[in-house]
């Protein structure tokens, strides 16, 4: 495996302009990453004082193990939503280590709205334990949550990944026999009752900590029997008298202390065997991103030199270089770990997208996890390439990447537009991780070109009915559409709506693949089939 | 953090990690690179940053003894599971240690016995010296460890006090 | 002058019961065995892991209610020389060395007592009487009161000695009971509790008070008789660095005395001794004040803690010279034979914890590494994977030191005393390294109530930063827990430190 040599001018005003656009986007992006994880109203946070309880993030602190890196999941999760008062959701999600252990950590969010439950907390919480499902990652839930948002109750309750699969999801985790414990640091009303009842062990704190079906005021409403907090649920009751909770603790120090302790004991997973090596930094700074994303969305560039700030050594085995050239397939390691990356250079041509099929079957039949990198417009169109059966290669890739049986990964790294979406592993394509890069943007087509369209349908309509619009009348339908288009394509939306695990300051993404290929290998890669290739 | 050490009367709060090569303590929110290397008849080599440091070290439960230039300092391991059940839990004033090592002269309370706060409740010998041990607080004797005669080690329960009732 | 008259196979006994412990036991085997005699030591059960019970050819255990109270048992002991066909008791220090009843309880058995004979002890066992006995020999005496003369005036008496002034028992010894009053208003008080802790500790209440001499030295002398009428001196040695009344370093030459002091101080301690025509090594302690003027304190009729700076200036095996005489021989050379060379500092290693006045320490003995090189002595009877108990007396280890002068000496032992490693239980070797280096002492100028006017020597000195780092470090990568929870982490993520996206 050779190194990728960098054509990149460091020097050039191009590189300069686009490293300070781009420095600028994370830092953005690193701000309101900060908001939303430290501005809280200051009554909020002398509640949770007094009460003797500590913020989300001092739990963490004290629950992972030091020195060790914590990936946070979806951490900008609800931040156009809600008029921005429910920051991430109200929750915190990631991937650390506790007592050596690869877990997953989801911990309710008190200092917002008391931890309620909003729907994409629901949808966060979900995910969450779809990746501990799907990567059979070990569960600590830090549970304080006021219980649904009642307002919004329509949109969190009762479909199928609302609020019943938080509890459905803890069954199939128990039933694959990946262990949950739960730290019971405030109350888990109704639903959240189960949250600890479902885990394999749970911790609970003396005094702030409680778990009942239904809290005082409501028993008093239903029987007009009056309880404390303590008796109805508290730490002594459920951990002497009714076994809902297995160990009492003096204080949320001490439950997660607990915790720990538990979780040392959970056994070792055995992880999927795939080739490693010793890691190597890459050769090239991740600090070069910067000035080679462009931008403008619509600006070409070379994904190779992207690869070459990913992978170790910034060393590359390329297959195919002379074919389907706007499609790099080929591998690298990173952190040492071999993978196969797929990644755009241009729109994908019937030959990218066999020459991309192809290299699926090949990582699969090797073992070796992909790792997708979207800059993708989409499959070419014309009746040119209709008549070479482009869909029909775009089915095949779509087929590959659908039954691949090797963990997939994938960075939204600058666009991704329609087809080219679901043919580079996007979100419905069960990706183990996907994330994306602050300035990408992700649509069924490029927005302009959407508002277009949808002016031409109305102009058209328009003159059946007879009427003639004028320059200004067709503006006033195409602008709305194009601002309403770019604010939902926008990386921040689709944080926000969760159709990623997160936005990453790229260069952070090479330990955000490190640490996901870690955690995928806990479950084991099934031997590869395929449904049926359009020939 | 989660790990303590008790150096004479101060408590340092101190974590542990592995790196890529070693280990790295946390201290006073700073990170060293740190690594120990035995050495011949029980010596040991400690690298602290840039520092090799000649040391013996020897361990005895939770007791961790460490000769370095010529002062041996003792180092007490609080697991934390301890001191936070500790930190949680009953208060240390109702244990009243032995100040140092010696042997009981008199007892002069029994348990079940109500005592009054700076009432003689021992009087021990050591040093050539003898020391009386007086009630911290009213009181009532939950027990009473030794009978006079009987010798004893530095911070051995010589009595324990029942539980204050806490403050409402 | 090591060398003996007669051959040893001559000598009336050829086994010697060591009546002792720690590392005055070792200390006397290792003379008799280098003499081709046979060494045995009776042992009480907590001594059973000590260097002396390993060492000794014979290890014969005694029993006791106490620890302590095993040494003390002169029946059991003589027993146990009887059946190891001991022909000789040595006693040691401490325990029944200055016991005229054992003495003469051996003798009776016909066991040869290493030591001065019954009415020697007897009559300098008596702080009081031995004072009178000295005084009417001539020798310098300080001002005092013995309630003993007439008990009823005694109060009255000691405030006409003035203050300051000391009380102590007459019975005792090693600084148990002693009181100092500088308040005569405070008087009686004193004189009552000095009593009950008289009665205590020697079952005697008997008191006598003299003058207490502020900043005083402790000097003292070493003597040798034969009990056939020579009496040698083996020059002085300086106890002046005390603290609670216990010596913690001495060393020979003293810096206080020119030659003139030297033969002056010394002659007096001969000519006590050879006023009793002492029998046996033995040593006269005087009290020596800051303009020269010395009195008689008291005599120890056996060897003391000390010695070893003796022999290390002399060349004398003061051990071997009691054994001599102890088998009859007469001693083997004058006065003018004992030449001194170079000077000698014994350190006595404790175990106790010097900030915290001087308390003891416990412990086991988990590493022990003595201090090496050339002049550098260690009398121990530890061992690693022994322990300290709170049963016996805290001296655990001697360190003696010599360099051809005292500067050489100081600088030897400030090296040794770094070196020396003994983990697992509190040792005093910081604190003596601190000490050594005062300007004060390295100038020589001490008296024996140094200790309390600095009491910043024995104070802990601040942790540096560094040094708690590393402590810290050294103690988390030797603690299972914490060095599991780091290990237990993978290599990924190790490498990857605390990173955080």
């Amino acid at each position: 495996m050779r190194r990728i040599e960098s054509r990149l001018n460091t020097a050039s005003a191009e590189f300069r302009a686009n490293a300070e656009h781009n420095q600028r986007l994370a830092a953005e992006f690193r701000e309101k990453q900060r908001a939303v994880r430290e501005d809280r109203p200051q009554r909020d946070i002398d509640r949770l004082r007094k009460q003797g309880k500590l913020l989300a993030r001092e739990r963490l602190d004290l629950l992972l193990d030091p020195g060790t890196p914590f990936m946070e999941l979806s951490s900008l999760a609800a931040n156009e939503a809600y008029g921005g008062e429910v920051p991430g959701a109200a929750c915190v999600s990631g991937i650390g280590v506790v007592s050596g252990h690869e877990v997953m950590i989801i911990g309710g969010d008190g200092s917002v709205k008391g931890g309620a439950w909003f729907p994409l907390s629901v949808k966060k919480m979900v995910r969450a334990l779809d990746i501990a499902i799907e990567n059979r990652l070990p569960v600590v839930h830090l549970c304080d949550s006021a219980g649904g948002f009642l307002p919004l109750q329509a949109e969190l309750f009762a479909d199928k990944y609302f609020g019943g699969r938080v509890f459905r999801n803890q069954c199939v985790l128990s039933k694959m026999g990946v262990q949950q414990v739960s730290v019971v640091l405030g109350h888990c009303t109704a639903g959240g009752a189960y949250v600890p009842s479902l885990s394999d062990y749970n911790v609970i704190v003396r005094g702030t900590g409680a778990i009942f079906l239904a809290g005082p005021p409501l028993v008093k409403a239903a029987t007009g029997e009056e309880v404390s907090v303590d008796d109805l649920g508290g730490c002594d009751m459920h951990t002497s008298v009714s076994g809902t909770a297995d160990y009492p603790a003096g204080s949320e120090e001490e439950a997660i202390a607990i915790a720990r302790d538990i979780v040392a004991q959970f056994k070792k997973p055995e992880k999927a065997h795939i080739s490693w090596q010793e890691p190597e930094e890459p050769y090239y700074p991740a600090s070069d991103l910067y000035g080679i994303l462009p931008r403008d969305i619509k600006t070409q560039f070379d994904m190779k030199e992207v690869i070459a700030r990913l992978a170790d050594g910034s060393r590359f085995h390329e297959y195919q270089p002379n074919y389907g050239k706007t499609l790099i397939c080929g591998y690298a390691h990173i952190w040492g770990y071999k993978v196969g990356i797929l990644a755009n250079n241009g729109v994908l041509f019937n030959d990218s997208s066999l020459k991309g099929a192809h290299f699926i079957e090949l990582c699969n039949q090797n073992r070796t996890p992909i790792i997708f990198l979207q800059n993708i417009t989409g499959f070419m169109v014309g009746q040119e390439y209709e008549r070479r059966g482009i869909c029909k290669d775009g089915a095949k890739l779509i087929m590959a990447v659908s039954c691949s049986e090797v963990p997939k990964f994938t960075v939204l790294c600058h666009g991704s537009f329609g087809a080219g979406n679901y043919g580079m592993s996007g979100r419905a394509f069960d990706s183990r991780f996907l994330f994306s890069w602050p300035q990408s943007q992700t649509s069924v087509m490029g927005a302009e070109q959407a508002a277009d369209t949808l002016a031409d349908i109305k102009v058209r309509q328009m003159q059946k009915q007879g009427k003639t619009l004028t320059q200004s009348d067709i503006a006033a339908i195409r602008d709305p559409v194009l601002g309403e288009f770019k604010r939902k394509q926008s990386a921040y939306y689709t944080t926000s709506e969760i159709w990623d695990d997160g936005m990453l300051d790229p260069v952070d993404t090479r330990n955000a693949l490190g640490i996901s290929l870690s955690a995928a290998l806990n479950a084991p890669i099934a031997d590869p089939s395929y449904g049926i290739f359009r020939m | 953090m989660h790990h303590a050490f008790k150096l004479e009367e101060e408590q340092h709060s101190v974590e542990l990690s592995r790196s890529a090569k070693a280990y790295r303590l946390h201290f006073n929110d700073q990170l060293f690179d740190i690594d120990l290397k035995d050495g011949i008849d029980g010596r040991a080599w400690l690298s602290l940053g840039e520092r090799r440091i000649e040391v013996a070290i020897a361990r005895h439960g939770d007791n961790v003894y460490v000769h370095i230039d010529g002062e041996s300092y003792q180092l007490r391991y609080q697991h934390p599971l301890d001191r936070l059940a500790a930190a949680g839990g009953g208060s240390a004033e109702d244990s009243i240690l032995a100040p140092m090592p010696g042997s009981v002269i008199s007892v002069s309370v029994k348990a079940g016995e109500t005592v009054k706060r700076g009432q003689i409740l021992l009087v021990m010998e050591s040093m050539k010296m003898e020391t009386t041990i007086i009630s911290p607080r009213d009181a009532v004797i939950a027990s009473v460890t030794f009978e006079s005669g009987q010798t004893f080690d530095r911070d051995a329960v010589l009595l324990s006090l029942e539980p204050q009732e806490k403050a409402e | 002058m090591n060398a003996t008259d007669a051959p040893v196979s001559d000598w009336p006994f050829d086994c010697v019961l060591v009546a002792n412990r720690g590392e005055i036991a070792v200390r006397v085997l290792r003379t008799v065995q280098s003499l081709g005699l046979k060494g045995a030591v009776v042992f009480h059960s907590a001594d059973a892991a000590t260097l002396a019970v390993q060492m000794a050819d014979r290890a014969i255990e005694i029993m006791g209610e106490t620890p302590v109270g095993a040494y003390l048992d002169g029946q059991q002991i003589i027993a146990a020389a009887q059946s190891c066909g001991a022909g000789a008791i040595h006693p040691g220090y401490g325990f029944l060395s200055e016991n005229m009843n054992f003495c003469a309880a051996v003798e009776a058995a016909g066991i040869r007592f290493v030591g001065p004979k019954p009415d020697q002890i007897d009559l300098m066992g008596d702080k009081v009487r031995a004072r009178n006995f000295v005084e009417r020999g001539g020798f310098p005496v300080a001002p005092s009161a013995i309630e003993d003369d007439e008990p009823a005036s005694f109060v009255e008496r000691a405030r006409k000695v003035g203050s300051p002034l000391l009380i102590k028992p007459s019975a005792g010894g090693g600084g148990k009971g002693m009181r100092i009053v500088r308040d005569i208003a405070v008087l009686e008080q004193e004189v009552e509790r000095a009593r009950s802790e008289g009665l205590r500790y020697f079952g005697d209440g008997r008191l006598y008070v003299e003058r207490y001499i502020e900043n005083p030295r402790h000097i003292e002398v070493q003597v040798l008789g034969d009990g056939q009428g020579n009496v040698v001196h083996v020059f002085e040695r300086e106890c002046s660095v005390q603290r609670r009344f216990q010596k913690i370093v001495e060393e020979t030459p003293s810096p206080a005395l020119n030659a003139e002091l030297r033969e002056s101080i010394c002659e007096s301690a001969a000519g006590i001794a050879r006023s009793i025509d002492y029998r046996g090594a033995g040593t006269v302690e005087f009290i020596f004040d800051q303009s020269g003027e010395y009195y008689f304190l008291e005599m120890n009729t056996r060897l003391q803690v000390e010695h070893p700076v003796t022999e290390e200036i002399t060349g004398i095996d003061l051990v071997l010279q009691q054994l001599r005489i102890a088998a009859g021989e007469k001693l083997g050379f004058v006065q003018s034979d004992v030449l001194s060379k170079g000077h000698a500092i014994e350190y006595r290693i404790y175990a106790e914890d010097a900030a915290r006045v001087y308390t003891p320490t416990t412990g086991p003995i988990l590493l022990l590494h003595p201090p090496q090189g050339q002049g550098v002595r260690w009398d121990s009877g530890v061992l690693q994977g022994g322990e300290v108990t709170s049963a016996f007396d805290p001296m655990i280890a001697k360190l003696i030191v010599l360099g051809h002068d005292r500067d050489d000496a100081i600088a030897k032992a400030d090296i040794a005393l770094r070196d020396t490693v003994l983990l697992g239980c509190k040792t005093n070797t910081a604190f003596l390294r601190r000490l050594n280096s005062h300007p004060a002492f390295i100038a020589g100028d001490v008296h024996t109530g140094f200790l309390d006017a600095n009491p910043q020597i024995a104070a802990e000195p601040e942790l540096s930063p560094g040094t708690l780092q590393a402590l810290l470090a050294a103690a988390s990568l030797s603690t299972r827990p914490m060095r599991d929870v780091a290990d237990a982490v993978p290599d990924l993520q190790a490498a990857m430190g605390p990173w955080r996206n």
